[in-house]
């Protein structure tokens, strides 16, 4: 019972960074239907970012406000160097722009960086537990999640109270109807990868935190975890990628706890089992996006 | 030639059919495998030419990319023809590889690396070709399931799912292979091929390079291929002209992975050894955007791919290598710079990636194939066919939607709704929008389950049938909202509905594709893409593709929406000399009046999810509840509302 009030609070810091990283790919996917694998460069480029600040003795409450700032930057300056141009493209297209993007600055911070681990301090505070009633929560953990639900509230009060929520809301269901409605597409594409970005950085903050270091190849991991966590919400579904980042690390931490020794290795692997199961059971996800099809 | 040239001016007949599963020896057989001998010379002479030129570790270049794109046509043959954006094809690799490497490396080797393999797997040791058969044979039991388990998820081009359930097995394969270390040595021990032991001789990848490249275009242009093809083109209109998609995804599925995992045996014994990475997400990008970057909907495009990503990564990594100096940053050939060896080629492919997509969203040669350019080259141009008086129609036959009613969520659409039409006439289905004109005949043709009612053609019950059935059994419908086979050409679009007759229905009336396409005017523009022709072509072609599928009833759902009265009327002649041609009945729904009233012999009007008239278009057109419904409190209007153009 302990352990599994313990697992549950792990569950969940986990997935507030899921969650975080997959809002900010479902926004992208709604408005130009991009599944963005390059969205785990924002944690590598910032990362590099904390590394070089750390360098220079600058401590976290620098380091995370400037995080923010640079993914917000570089999410905006990715789009206007790469996605603008392949607006509307087939699918096949918009994911291999994506995965190009990824390799540029991969091999970009290989070849000017280096291939090593850089490694930076992690907060003092890391590893702090505070007990209560008996158990012993990662104090980490707590503000992971209590900073995840307020920036889901501002995100939420963003979309449903400002016109650009109700622009960018409008694209996701029906781009050429949100245009022909007035709606200016340029501005909400690049809103809506200041807000991906904005989410992105938060997340980076926290990834960066735990990790304490950074390498060329570092996006890949946060990248297919907020990817899976927007595909597992049924993608499109601002909502749904909420609860898939919840649930992904909630079903990472509870499996691994809980998987008979013999196959605890396999705990990723069985995960994505559990993912295509659930994509062949239930292809929209779990919060399914009905555009009935009309003919 | 000159027999063919011959054949072509002259009607084709049956007799020029082959059979059901090629179409055309010429066109589908002779140049495929012509054009594949051509494109395999090509790329196996411009390898060797440059090892030749070049020397030293090239060898070993031209060999990992004449592996390469084996790999890669295995993914076009799935990818390609399905439209399917599959990132698991590589863990099919994975499986056949680790199959293969365990089922043909020595005992002894195998007893240092993994001593506690299950099943005795360590004391096994059968020779290279027989393991390649074990691990196709180990990769296909796995493919049967991801393909039933894909078809359940309802892939389809574009189909987020089926993205994932791939990736997932890619994901999941990985795992196994880095974790399972009694079975693969996972990371830390990888299985190796004692020296010496390895693939030596060029030979077995040339026979399987040629071997699936005719494979692969044959598959391509069968009838399961094009059928493949067109459901890639619209899922939804594939299967209302009789089209089961699920079956040939599977048939491609299974072909590209038998492609894929002879491939991976052969990267596998060509390496030497196995680890968990050499068939994972890298390979897996590396040859999607092989494939991608060359036109992942031809072979032609897969080959150029390969060779355009092979030579361009070659090409940085010797700038690399002999020095250089960009943008402040240089270096010269030091070894010290071993991360600019690494990182320059893969700069490389990601501006690649970007710079193709963005010039070439479809790819390099979007889906050109060299033996159709040749075949068209060298066929001499056909006249068109006469078209044949009609036969006698066969026994008529009653299409009966009974008492259907149909509820979405609270929402009643339908409520004891029918019609009967017989196969000797033409009935119209008319009501103001809303009224449930387009629910009905979805629910007819299956695309809409009826909460309540029967649907059936003479004694044969359709309800609840699935939509590609319904079509078989003889109900071909067209779309309000043209949905034709976009990037076939015209005469394509209307073979995948003539597949359905000869298959289905040998004893309906079967026009050949050349006279359907020739009676609906489309002769001139028959290889133009259906994309390119212009909006009244687009509804013609539409109605001549449902023909084509010899169907008892035709539905045609507004098919004069967006046209002008001249062409309406010119369409009213149209539907009726197609429908008499196959020897069908037609439902046809429109709002407009005039079109209906020129047009049927009996109509039906509809209001609110219920029939509120039916009879001759004169006596509809006199019913005081009609003109309420129809023209609401303007009702006694409806006399000045003469039928645009249509003598009554």
């Amino acid at each position: 019972m302990t352990e599994l009030a313990q697992n549950i609070v792990d569950g969940l810091g986990r997935g507030s960074i899921y969650a975080l990283l997959a809002l900010g790919i479902a926004v992208i996917f709604g408005v130009m239907h991009l599944l963005n694998f390059a969205h785990g460069e924002l944690i590598t480029i910032t990362g590099y970012v904390a590394y070089a600040a750390f360098l220079r003795g600058a401590s976290w409450f620098v380091i995370a406000p400037l995080v923010l700032g640079v993914a917000v930057v570089a999410s905006m300056g990715i789009e206007q160097v790469a996605f603008r141009w392949v607006r509307g493209a087939p699918d096949f297209t918009l994911v291999l722009t994506s995965f190009g993007v990824h390799f540029v600055v991969e091999a970009a911070f290989l070849m000017y960086v280096s291939a090593s681990v850089k490694n930076f301090n992690r907060p003092g505070w890391i590893a702090d537990t505070v007990d209560a009633g008996g158990l012993s929560f990662e104090i980490f953990d707590l503000v992971v999640i209590g900073v995840t639900l307020v920036t889901l509230v501002l995100t939420s009060l963003l979309l449903q109270r400002t016109m650009f929520g109700l622009a960018l809301r409008a694209s996701a269901e029906d781009f050429d109807a949100a245009r022909l409605m007035g709606v200016r597409s340029d501005r909400v594409i690049r809103g809506a990868f200041a807000l991906s970005g904005a989410l992105a950085g938060i997340a980076a903050i926290f990834w960066l935190m735990r990790a304490g270091q950074t390498t060329p190849g570092a996006g890949i991991t946060p990248m297919l975890k907020g990817v899976l966590a927007a595909l597992v919400g049924g993608l499109g579904s601002l909502r749904g990628a909420v609860i898939g980042g919840f649930a992904l690390g909630l079903a990472e931490v509870l499996l691994r706890a809980r998987l008979p020794d013999a196959i605890a290795g396999l705990t990723d692997g069985v995960v994505f089992l559990l993912i295509a199961l659930l994509f062949i059971f239930r292809p929209g996800g779990f919060v399914t996006v009905s555009h009935a099809e009309r003919v | 030639m000159a027999d063919d040239r011959a054949g072509r001016t002259t009607a084709p007949g049956p007799a020029h059919w082959v059979s059901g599963l090629v179409p055309d020896l010429r066109r589908d057989v002779l140049f495929p495998i012509g054009g594949s001998l051509v494109s395999f010379a090509v790329l196996v002479g411009g390898g060797l030419a440059y090892v030749a030129l070049v020397g030293g570790s090239s060898d070993r270049l031209v060999t990992a990319m004449l592996i390469d794109a084996i790999a890669v046509i295995g993914l076009q043959i799935y990818i390609g023809n399905t439209g399917v954006l599959s990132f698991g094809h590589i863990g099919f690799g994975a499986i056949a590889g680790y199959a293969f490497a365990i089922a043909a490396i020595s005992p002894e080797r195998k007893a240092r690396w993994i001593p506690d393999a299950p099943f005795g797997l360590t004391d096994v040791q059968v020779s290279p070709l027989v393991a390649v058969v074990i691990a196709v044979v180990v990769a296909l039991a796995v493919a049967v399931i991801v393909g039933i388990g894909l078809a359940r998820s309802g892939a389809r081009s574009g189909a987020v799912a089926a993205s994932v359930i791939t990736l997932a097995l890619l994901f999941v394969t990985h795992e196994v292979a880095a974790n399972w270390t009694d079975l693969t040595g996972g990371d830390r021990a990888p299985l190796s091929f004692a020296i010496g032991e390895t693939l030596e001789s060029r030979a077995p990848i040339l026979a399987v390079l040629l071997g699936s490249l005719v494979a692969a275009r044959l598959f391509a242009q069968s009838r399961t291929g094009r059928l493949a093809k067109a459901a890639r083109e619209d899922n939804l209109a594939a299967r209302a002209m009789g089209v089961d998609p699920a079956s040939q995804q599977m048939a491609a599925l299974l072909l590209s992975v038998v492609v894929i995992a002879i491939a991976a045996t052969l990267r596998v014994y060509e390496i030497g050894s196995v680890t968990p990475r050499v068939f994972f997400f890298e390979y897996t990008l590396l040859t999607l955007v092989m494939l991608i970057v060359g036109g992942r909907r031809s072979i032609a495009g897969a080959l150029v791919g390969v060779v355009v990503i092979t030579a361009g990564r070659e090409l940085t990594r010797r700038l690399a290598t002999d020095g250089y100096e960009v943008a402040g940053v240089g270096l010269d050939g030091t070894p010290a710079d071993w991360v600019f060896r690494e990182g320059l080629p893969t700069v490389f492919l990601g501006l690649a990636m970007l710079g193709f997509m963005i010039l070439r969203p479809n790819g390099l040669v979007d889906d050109w194939e060299l033996d159709e350019w040749l075949h068209r080259r060298l066929t001499a141009e056909a006249r068109p066919p006469e078209t044949q008086p009609a036969p006698d129609a066969g026994p008529s036959r009653l299409l009966e939607a009974d008492a259907i009613t149909v509820d979405f969520g609270g929402f009643r659409a339908l409520s004891a709704a029918g019609l009967r039409a017989d196969s000797g006439e033409i009935v119209g289905l008319i009501g103001p929008n809303g009224a449930g004109k387009t629910t009905l005949v979805n629910v007819i043709t299956g695309i809409v389950f009826a909460t309540e009612g029967r649907v059936s053609i003479g004694s044969t019950d359709l309800t609840r049938t699935p939509t590609h059935e319904i079509a078989r059994a003889g109900l071909v419908r067209t779309f309000q909202n043209l949905r034709l086979f976009s990037s076939l050409t015209v005469r394509q679009n209307v073979e995948v509905a003539w597949f359905t007759a000869e298959r289905y229905r040998p004893d309906g009336l079967r026009p050949t594709v050349d006279q359907l396409v020739a009676a609906a005017g489309l002769w001139e523009q028959r290889h133009r893409r259906a994309a390119e022709l212009d909006y009244g072509n687009s509804r013609r072609l539409e109605l001549a593709r449902a023909a084509a599928a010899a169907p008892t009833f035709l539905l045609l759902d507004e098919p004069t929406s967006g046209m002008s009265d001249q062409e309406s009327l010119a369409m009213i002649e149209q539907v009726r000399t197609t429908a008499s041609s196959v020897g069908a009945g037609v439902v046809v729904i429109d709002h407009d009046l005039g079109f209906i009233t020129g047009i049927s012999d009996r109509i039906y009007v509809l209001d609110r999810g219920a029939v509120i008239a039916e009879g001759s278009p004169d006596r509809v057109q006199a019913d005081p509840a009609v003109q309420a419904a129809y023209l609401g409190s303007a009702a006694d209007s409806i006399e000045t509302q003469q039928p645009r153009g249509v003598e009554s």
